[in-house]
């Protein structure tokens, strides 16, 4: 029989699929460096989806190299030389062009989420467990919890006093009955008449010419001041883990759009990450020139000013915010500080820092973002000769970090590659507790 | 599919069967199943019936299903397998008149397949059909018991030179040995010659030349491979110092053979394709003069035949030009367009007019569908004036930072058919290897055979990355960089490349 109607078989393409999309990720993950420093994320809106493109995989086999090829291929449909036939958009973003073989872009949305996991992954730490850190208890508001016998009106609960009423109602019907031996559809009707109260009732029954006039018995609340019920209010605490971040960066004119956009990378990264650790996540905006001011968010990363560097007024200003909002007692706290490191009072800058770590902080991580070589008159060579810290050894790009419980972490950021290790470096389980 | 459509189906391929018989084609038993989307969609990535898996096919499968359940497009109507029996796949839900097209269609194909000597090669294989079904449970128990990513890793190796081999397709890779011994003999007997000449044909030798056909001689018996070879994934396969597994080197066998089945189809994808379209619209029009297809049912296939045919501005569509090319070709056999007479002649209206009555049409395209190849077919049969009635031209990419501009870059003849060799003709860089032991120490030595285009240098290093794998030494590839020779080196540990 030529024409057959087979049985079906086995579905292997969708088994074959989840390991296409398996590897993808891995190339993905691969690509962590370039995908964190990705323009798109950091500038993007707060969204937790980013979308990230990516290739299909393709076997690597020996061909030729095809970017300088001018013709592309060969269509019909008449036209001259010179015609365009067709238009899209040009794939190639800022680092979508990498050496990777591949054919064919796919674009894929990942969740910062996802992200922040695989890089957690990557540095060893899978389960960023929130167990270690500090936890205060917050006030969510007033809440019922029971009842009382006094209160304020409006809180009475009529339902309960109600209830207490009829309960009242029948004892006392059984006194009655009990003390006159009458019938109780007649104490009854002289407990009504009483209008409920007991001594008056009981003296209408004593009468003899009493006359009952009720058929039925309809039990009635009886309420005596005992009676009221009121609802009982209390103050609901919970504990909660919660952080406050204070950026604070020079704007000085030497910082430049490429400083900013770095250190706003590296921001948006360690702020990512305390997201992931705490419920509740605070961040402040200080920007300082020689002055420094407490600003919004949009301010912080669009302005650029001029003048002098004094960042002991920012760490000043900081200082205050954390005694008047933020004190250490119910905030972790995290201040990070971006500087191309030109400072006019480095000695004043060095005590003010100090007077921060006075205060219980978490962490104090500075970032020097500079392309030039490390200087001795810039702030990251004075905080390093200053404070107990040793330099991270083995690292491309220098990084220093507090000992002896010094809260601090000090970075030199120069290109986008110096992103991800200095956010491993923090991510060290000792870097996000609390120093006691 | 109902039982009254199936026997209908049934009746009208045995009809199609017969019609075909009488314009002359081959024919033979073709299996044809009624199956759903998904499997055609999981024949195409898996390139036969059943395969084995590999991520490589579930990556094709993801993106052709894609396509389809959002565009309800991008599968093939038909889909026919050059096996011993033919075996081709009708899509359960396409109409019915559809299915008569692609009955007719697959006739068309099968008897391509039984005349051209380019897939009659390929029938050479006619169990890989079968291998391809063991092998599918067989390499699944290897990843039970050697660990899938051992298997991932060694697939993805033979998969990345499979498309390497003889740039004949009718080459046979000669037995190592027998070719060794045969490379010896010519040799002894040049010396032989050269020693003792007996006529004067035959030069005595130099001294010197008596001294280094000796050293070749000696040089021969131990190396390996006797002389170059395009066989990349055969031998690395056979001489790994490794050496491989059994279980490797049946997966990588495997593979090759695959390889090998599939290649010379791309040889002749537009004649075999214009082949078969050419034959679905002269059955089907018997068809429906015969009765036996409703005008509805017609209008169906004219709207299907029209869809397929459609050109493309940026598409090269095999089966609207391999149908016009028959067609062209078949009238001007007839009319006797061809010749020295008919090319030379400059006189325009003489020549449009041109008609002897020749009548050699059917014979010349009965021809062209077992001798040629695409290649050739473009060499040849794409003169200047088809080109120009095909409006056929090339085009190219022009970039600015927003957008990618495709823009007609050139109609002349000449060119289109430069770009067009280029495009039907074979992709693979031409790379041998020039030793299985550089040195002394097993080290592999490729050589590029440069001829004007560059390697991809990514795509370079992460082959050689897996063909290290296989091999498990250092493996050197000779080729050119910016115009200037540089040998490429991957130790399994990492990659680099030097000046010679």
């Amino acid at each position: 029989m030529p024409i057959t109607i087979p049985e079906p078989i086995e579905e292997r393409g969708k088994k074959d699929a989840r390991r296409h999309r398996e590897k993808q990720k891995e190339a993905l993950k691969e690509r962590i460096p370039e995908i964190i420093a990705e323009e798109d994320i950091i500038t993007g809106k707060r969204d937790r989806i980013v979308k990230i493109r990516i290739r299909s995989l393709d076997i690597p086999h020996f061909r030729h190299d095809q970017s300088e090829e001018p013709t592309v291929g060969v269509g019909q449909g008449g036209g001259e030389p010179g015609d365009i036939i067709g238009e899209r958009p040009n794939p190639d973003g800022p680092y979508s062009a990498g050496s990777e073989p591949g054919v064919g872009y796919i674009e894929t949305e990942v969740d910062i989420q996802e992200v922040i996991g695989w890089m957690l992954e990557d540095l060893g730490l899978p389960n960023l467990q929130t167990k270690n850190i500090k936890e205060f208890l917050v006030s969510l508001g007033m809440e019922i919890s029971g009842r009382s016998t006094v209160g304020p009106r409006p809180l009475l609960d009529n339902r309960a006093t109600a209830k207490e009423g009829i309960r009242r109602f029948w004892h006392f019907l059984r006194y009655l009955e009990k003390e006159t031996s009458l019938a109780e559809l007649v104490c009854y009707d002289a407990l009504k008449k009483a209008q409920g109260i007991l001594t008056d009732a009981l003296e209408a029954l004593k009468d003899p010419n009493f006359q009952a006039t009720s058929t039925e018995i309809e039990p009635f609340a009886i309420i005596y001041h005992d009676d009221q019920r009121y609802h009982r209010i209390e103050e609901a605490k919970t504990p909660e883990s919660r952080a406050v971040v204070i950026a604070m960066m020079d704007v000085s004119g030497s910082m430049d759009t490429t400083k900013k956009y770095l250190a706003r990378s590296m921001l948006f990264w360690l702020v990512e990450f305390l997201r992931h650790v705490y419920q509740r996540l605070e961040i402040r905006f200080i920007l300082h020139t020689a002055e420094a001011r407490i600003v919004d968010e949009h301010e912080f990363f669009h302005t650029g000013e001029s003048g002098g560097t004094r960042s002991y007024a920012a760490y000043r200003l900081a200082g205050k915010l954390l005694d008047d909002e933020y004190p250490a007692s119910e905030w972790n706290t995290y201040l990070f500080h971006f500087s191309d490191g030109e400072d006019e009072d480095p000695k004043e800058t060095l005590q003010e820092l100090r007077k921060l770590f006075e205060r219980k902080i978490n962490m104090f991580g500075y970032g020097e973002v500079n392309t030039e070589p490390l200087n001795d008159r810039r702030l990251l060579r004075i905080f390093s000769a200053e404070l107990p810290v040793a330099a991270i050894p083995d690292q491309k790009n220098f990084i220093a970090v507090g000992q002896n419980n010094c809260p601090f972490l000090g970075m030199r950021i120069a290109e986008k590659g110096h992103i991800l290790p200095v956010i491993r470096e923090f991510l060290k389980k000792e870097r996000w507790q609390p120093y006691e | 599919m109902n039982k009254k459509d199936l026997e209908r189906l049934k009746f009208l391929e045995k009809e199609i069967r017969k019609i075909a018989e009488e314009e002359g084609l081959s024919t033979t038993e073709i299996n044809f199943e009624v199956v759903p989307t998904q499997r055609v969609i999981e024949g195409m990535a898996y390139n036969f019936p059943i395969n084995f898996s590999h991520w490589s096919h579930g990556r094709d499968y993801d993106r052709i299903r894609t396509i389809y359940e959002h565009t309800q497009q991008g599968i093939p109507y038909e889909q026919v397998w050059n096996f011993d029996t033919p075996r081709a796949f009708l899509v359960e839900t396409n109409p019915f008149a559809l299915q008569a097209v692609v009955i007719a269609h697959v006739y068309g194909h099968v008897d391509f397949f039984l005349n051209s000597r380019f897939t009659q090669h390929g029938r050479k294989f006619s169990d890989i059909a079968e291998e391809a079904r063991n092998a599918a449970s067989r390499f699944r128990k290897y990843e039970e018991r050697y660990g899938s990513e051992e298997v991932e890793a060694v697939m993805d190796a033979g998969y990345s030179i499979q498309w390497h081999q003889h740039p004949d397709v009718f080459y046979e890779e000669p037995d190592e040995e027998m070719l060794r011994s045969r490379l010896i003999e010519r040799a002894r007997a040049k010396l032989l010659a050269g020693q003792r000449p007996r006529n004067l044909a035959e030069r005595p030798l130099t001294p010197d030349q008596i001294a280094g056909l000796e050293r070749w001689i000696k040089t021969l018996s131990t190396k390996t491979p006797p002389e170059p070879t395009f066989d990349l994934l055969g031998y690395t396969t056979k001489h790994s110092p490794l050496p491989l597994k059994p279980w490797m080197q049946d997966v990588l066998s495997v593979i090759r053979d695959q390889a090998r089945a599939l290649f010379p189809n791309t040889r002749t994808k537009m004649l075999n394709e214009g082949w078969a379209t050419y034959w679905h619209v002269r059955i089907m029009r018997r068809l429906f003069e015969a009765g036996l297809l409703t005008p509805e049912e017609h209008g169906v296939f004219n709207t299907m035949h029209a869809r397929v045919t459609a050109s493309s501005k940026k598409r090269f569509n095999w089966y609207r030009i391999g149908l016009a090319l028959y067609e062209d070709v078949k009238e001007r056999w007839d009319k006797g367009r061809f010749g020295r007479e008919y090319e030379r002649c400059r006189d325009q209206y003489q020549k449009s007019h041109w008609d002897t009555s020749a009548g050699l049409g059917k014979q010349k395209i009965f021809e062209v569908r077992s001798l040629y190849s695409d290649g050739r077919a473009v060499a040849e049969l794409f003169n200047d004036d088809f080109i120009r009635s095909q409006n056929l031209y090339i085009y190219g990419q022009v970039k600015n930072s927003n957008k990618i501009f495709d823009i007609i870059t050139n109609n002349d003849a000449e060119s289109v058919r430069q770009v067009l060799k280029r495009i039907l003709g074979i992709h693979t860089p031409k790379i041998t290897i020039q030793d299985g032991n550089l040195n002394g120490s097993n080290a592999l030595l490729l050589r590029h055979h440069y001829t004007g285009q560059e390697l991809d240098l990514a795509y370079c290093e992460k082959t050689l990355e897996n063909i290290q794998h296989l091999w498990g030494r250092t493996v050197y590839l000779e080729t050119v960089e910016n115009k200037v020779p540089i040998v490429m080196q991957h130790d399994g540990q990492r990659f680099r490349k030097f000046q010679p």
